[in-house]
């Protein structure tokens, strides 16, 4: 039971409006594009408008010949500098500017640096690039056949195939399969989507000549780590670099990646020694930054006749375009994805992954997701669903059946993960009662009758979040840790200094929470910083909702260790010894005679004017906070459709979504990561896809045809919750962002499946639109 | 991207003087807004470009042309053309089958059917914006075929006219056309009936765009009142 501080100082589940927020609402936020430099230059960078094809010259005399125009790197350029290739996030290497060929459409091929944006854009169109056009490999069902081109000419291993993984027990599997009364099939795609943050990348880079110092004010999820890479490929020394992460506008994975234009930007700062300013246009982001998913995946269930679940089988065809930049943990080649067993207790379970090379951009990233989750709860909440309807049983009934049940907990997964806690009935059954779900089914059942289509689709997802224990989980090799450092000053304010980097989720306010909760100081007197490589202490960042299960562990075990030594200076105030205080958040009080207290401010003020003999002066911590185990949080999720027969339209007029996150530092801000990962979700699954044509064409590459879901097209959010706390976490969290955006896709198609199950219709791959609906409307002869 | 377009219409002139006109690639490109032959390297092949101008976006495709099929007796005609954007932006190649029918009351069918392939930034507008812009080509071209066969009837063709000339050089944005497809009067096409040698112009942004954004702007406004999010 978490104690429940006043609402003055503001702790664990408070609603404490966002201390950011003034400054975003009054426009005073300081994000990559507002930092204007003395003599600053501008990039643009020339993109190819092939998905493959030889180079065969590069001609920048033209563009050289503009005024203004200060300098254009190539590929070749770079390559002179040993920099033209640049290492990803995931044991591969990636063009920074491209030599020799280009493999997918948008990709990098020249830097063009002007005293102006708009002679830059200009000069970029004067670059004249001879191209000769190769096949392209678009579909990656085809990258291993034997006539497909192949794209990576420089990996020793002349195939598009870039890794096999796989978990399990197969021979255990397969045996329950084929033993199996019952057995379903699901073979279902999740399309590559995009995070389309509302700020596109960019960064500034300023060498400084005099100092040897370079400044990059970048747009990165993860500041330190891309700090120790540009130390790394580019040979400086790391103590002068500094990455500055100002305000971020949205990130959800696309800003954990380090782009060719920083590099380019940083390359241009060094030559010219002025600062160069490069920032994307939305298209440039959407058609050349990380992607996500693209999973090809088909799950098989076996199941009893009582539809007791005892195996499931998974393979699935990874598509990472030309590079494998995905974001993720280095031991996992498919993230988490091996959480795909769920909330249901598998005896066995089998998951393979193959991962391929194509004609598109690279990346592989977590789009508000832990590394593949959001495949796995969608292919999982999907293949439930199959399973209900082959049992011809109710959906909510089959998964109630085989949960895991609580009392199992800590459980071990047939896939090797150790669930920290959950209770699934809890969460379904409010859920179910919020919904009012028999009378759904009635209502449904009486429409039927009368010709009209409304669907009801549940998803009870588990998700696994806070990467990671060092033991574990690395990316590049750095383990997954996370810092905070704390300092409380004389007046009994605080300075907290974290190694993650908020990009918009409220950080300033929830940590600053974490530590009133602890040192009972008033929130109002605590400053959160994040995202400066010169003050902050060492983390790997914002992603996969790993901030509050490990920097937010981090802020609280330092919180503990400044209790520690205040009860040092506290028993000396009070010429009590130590065991004599009991501490209440806020100030240590004599045992038995509560009015002898000392408050955390007099004992602050005391730490800086009167420190006990021996002990340093000073009330600081540092943690580095290296995490037991990951945490589990989950949430049943019920969607109601009604769809319109004449024109396809899926209205979505109702959603439930009951999560549990486990102990709740500020229910406002986790109400509205519900409400924006749910609208996110309510992108995928009906809106949103970045296709190819078959020459590799990005079909999805502007706001026209990648749809980002308004006010308009985004229902009424119904939440609630109950709280099943994490046991190794220091406050019992677990963290929340993503869980929306995880566990909505399956509810949403699952309830246009239902709609449509009595007509035969077994799967629809997202994105639902109006046009898939329709088509199968007419086939089967429903169009009114 | 690949693209299929078929198209037919009439001419009010006989079959063998349509033909003349359409088998001679210097005359037929006169009649493709932006086109223009720059080299006959022989009597099957070519060399020259074209513009095509999207918004802010102009892309000049530099290639070829090559006569794959010439049958005077069947009037069956088929042509291949590739061309490269000198800035970058992409390529386009086409494949075009023509043939024209004698009709009985003298006039001329020219059926055509080509299939176009675009790759880079006009292939990224998608299948909506590629389609109406062809449509706007083809448009033009019938518009100024009629308007060059009407001249060859009016006046005599100077033997001397230099290669790919356009006879008349036209603004869509000239006459009431609205949408595509609508085929003007054939008396119109006399009207641009011009002596003047003018360069080639790009096929032009405003009208083109505005037929393009008016479709995208219902799109649009259904999509506000909730009715489709098109994909």
């Amino acid at each position: 039971m978490i104690h429940k501080t006043s609402p003055e100082v503001g702790g664990m589940g408070h609603s404490v409006k966002r201390k950011e927020d003034s400054r975003f609402i009054q426009g005073r936020g300081n994000y990559v594009d507002d930092v204007h430099l003395p003599n600053m230059a501008y990039g643009h960078v020339v993109r190819s408008p092939y998905a493959h094809a030889r180079i065969k010259s590069v001609d920048t005399q033209a563009a050289m010949k503009l005024k203004g125009v200060l300098a254009v790197i190539t590929g070749e350029d770079l390559e002179k500098a040993g920099l033209s290739w640049m290492p990803t996030l995931f044991h591969d290497k990636q063009m920074v500017l491209a030599t020799g060929k280009v493999l997918f459409q948008a990709q990098e091929v020249a830097f063009v640096v002007a005293e102006d944006r708009y002679t830059a854009a200009d000069a970029a169109e004067l670059v004249e690039v001879d191209y000769e056009e190769l096949p392209v490999l678009v579909d990656p069902h085809h990258s291993t056949d034997p006539d497909a081109p192949l794209i990576r000419e420089d990996r020793d291993e002349k195939s598009n195939h870039i890794f096999h993984w796989e978990i399990g027990d197969k021979q255990a599997t397969d045996k329950a399969l084929s033993d199996a009364p019952v057995k379903i099939k699901l073979s279902t795609v999740f399309q590559r989507c995009h995070p389309a943050p509302l700020e596109t990348c960019g960064c500034v880079a300023d060498f400084n000549p005099a100092t040897g110092k370079l400044t990059v004010w970048e747009t990165s999820q993860a500041p330190h780590a891309h700090r120790t890479l540009f130390a790394i490929v580019a040979g400086l020394s790391e103590n002068d670099i500094r990455i500055i992460s100002p305000d971020i506008g949205g990130g959800f994975g696309n800003k954990v990646p380090i782009y060719p234009g920083y590099v380019c930007a940083v390359v241009a700062s060094l030559t010219l020694k002025r600062p160069v300013k490069w920032i994307e246009t939305r298209s440039e982001n959407l058609q050349s930054t990380g992607f996500a998913r693209d999973y090809h995946m088909t799950a098989e269930i076996a199941a009893d006749k009582d539809g007791t679940v005892k195996a499931l089988k998974v393979g699935t065809l990874a598509d990472h375009g030309a590079f494998n930049a995905a974001a993720q943990p280095s031991k996992f080649p498919a993230g988490l994805f091996g959480i795909c067993t769920g909330s249901y207790d598998f005896k066995n379970s089998f998951c393979e992954v193959d991962g391929v090379y194509t004609n598109k951009a690279p990346g592989g990233i977590a789009y508000r997701c832990s590394f593949r989750v959001t495949e796995a709860a969608f292919l999982i909440e999907r293949a439930m669903d199959a399973l209900a309807d082959e049992l011809g049983m109710d959906p909510a009934d089959l998964r109630l059946k085989n949960f895991i049940p609580p009392d199992r907990f800590p459980y071990k997964s047939p896939l090797g993960f150790t669930y920290d806690s959950g209770n699934y009935k809890a969460a379904m059954d409010l859920a179910l009662k919020q919904a009012g779900y028999r009378d759904l089914l009635k209502e449904q059942a009486e429409k039927r009758k009368k010709g009209e289509l409304m669907g009801i689709g549940i998803s009870s997802f588990t998700e696994i979040v806070g990467a990671g224990p060092a033991h574990t989980y690395d990316i590049a090799g750095l383990k997954m840790f996370d810092s905070c450092e704390i300092r409380v000053h004389p007046t009994g304010k605080a300075t907290a200094r974290l190694g993650t980097k908020s990009q918009g989720q409220g950080h300033e306010t929830t940590f600053a929470q974490i530590i009133a909760q602890e040192l009972g100081i008033p929130v109002a007197g605590i400053t959160v910083e994040e995202g400066d490589t010169d003050t902050a202490p060492y983390g790997l960042g914002t992603y996969a909702s790993r901030s509050t299960p490990v920097a937010g562990a981090a802020t609280a075990v330092a919180a503990r260790k400044i209790v520690e030594k205040a009860k040092k200076i506290a028993a000396h105030l009070m010429e009590v010894s130590e065991e004599d205080l009991e501490w209440e958040p806020g100030k240590f009080y004599v045992k038995g005679a509560p009015d002898k207290a000392k408050t955390i401010q007099e004992i602050a003020f005391a730490a800086y004017t009167d420190p006990p003999p021996g002990l340093e002066a000073g009330l600081e911590a540092v943690d580095y906070y290296d995490p037991p185990n990951l945490t589990f949080p989950f949430g049943t999720y019920i969607c109601v459709v009604d769809i319109d027969k004449g024109t396809g339209e899926v209205k979505v007029r109702r959603f439930i979504a009951v999560d549990d996150c486990g102990n709740i530092i500020n229910p406002m801000i986790v109400e509205g990561q519900i409400h924006g990962g749910l609208t996110e979700g309510l992108g995928i699954a009906f809106m949103q896809m970045i296709g190819y044509d078959e020459s590799g064409n990005v079909q999805g590459g502007t706001f026209m045809d990648y749809l980002v879901p308004t006010a308009v097209e985004t229902p009424h959010w119904e939440t609630g919750k109950t709280c099943t706390p994490s046991p190794h976490h220091p406050f019992g969290a677990k963290g929340v962002g993503e869980s929306p955006n995880v566990g909505s896709p399956a509810a949403f198609v699952n309830a246009v499946v239902d709609a449509l199950s009595h007509l035969g219709v077994r799967n629809i791959d997202m994105p639902i639109t109006p046009w898939k609906i329709w088509r199968i409307l007419n086939e089967k002869g429903q169009v009114v | 991207m690949q693209v299929k377009i078929e198209k037919k219409f009439e001419v009010k002139e006989p079959v063998e003087k349509v033909w003349s006109l359409l088998s001679d690639p210097t005359k037929v490109v006169a009649s493709v807004p932006g086109a223009k032959i720059t080299e006959k390297v022989d009597d099957r092949n070519y060399k020259g470009s074209i513009s095509v101008k999207v918004g802010p976006a102009v892309t000049d495709y530099k290639g070829e042309v090559h006569i794959l099929n010439m049958d005077p007796a069947a009037h069956q005609m088929e042509i291949e053309g590739k061309g490269q954007d000198i800035r970058g932006k992409g390529s386009a190649s086409m494949k075009m089958r023509g043939e024209l029918k004698a009709l009985p009351d003298g006039s001329t069918e020219v059926i055509t059917s080509s299939e176009v392939s675009v790759v880079g930034l006009l292939a990224q507008f998608g299948g909506r914006m590629i389609n109406d812009v062809s449509n706007k080509i083809f448009e033009e071209f019938t518009r100024s075929f009629r308007a060059q066969l009407a001249e060859a009837s009016a006046t005599t063709t100077p033997p001397d006219a230099p290669l790919g000339q356009t006879p008349g050089a036209r603004e869509p944005g000239d006459e009431p056309t609205s949408g595509t497809g609508q085929e003007p009067p054939a008396a119109e096409g006399a009207r641009h009936t011009r002596a003047a040698p003018l360069e080639p112009e790009p096929i032009k942004a405003l009208p083109l765009i505005l037929s393009i954004f008016r479709d995208a702007f219902v799109r649009f406004i259904r999509r506000v009142f909730g009715r489709s999010a098109e994909s």
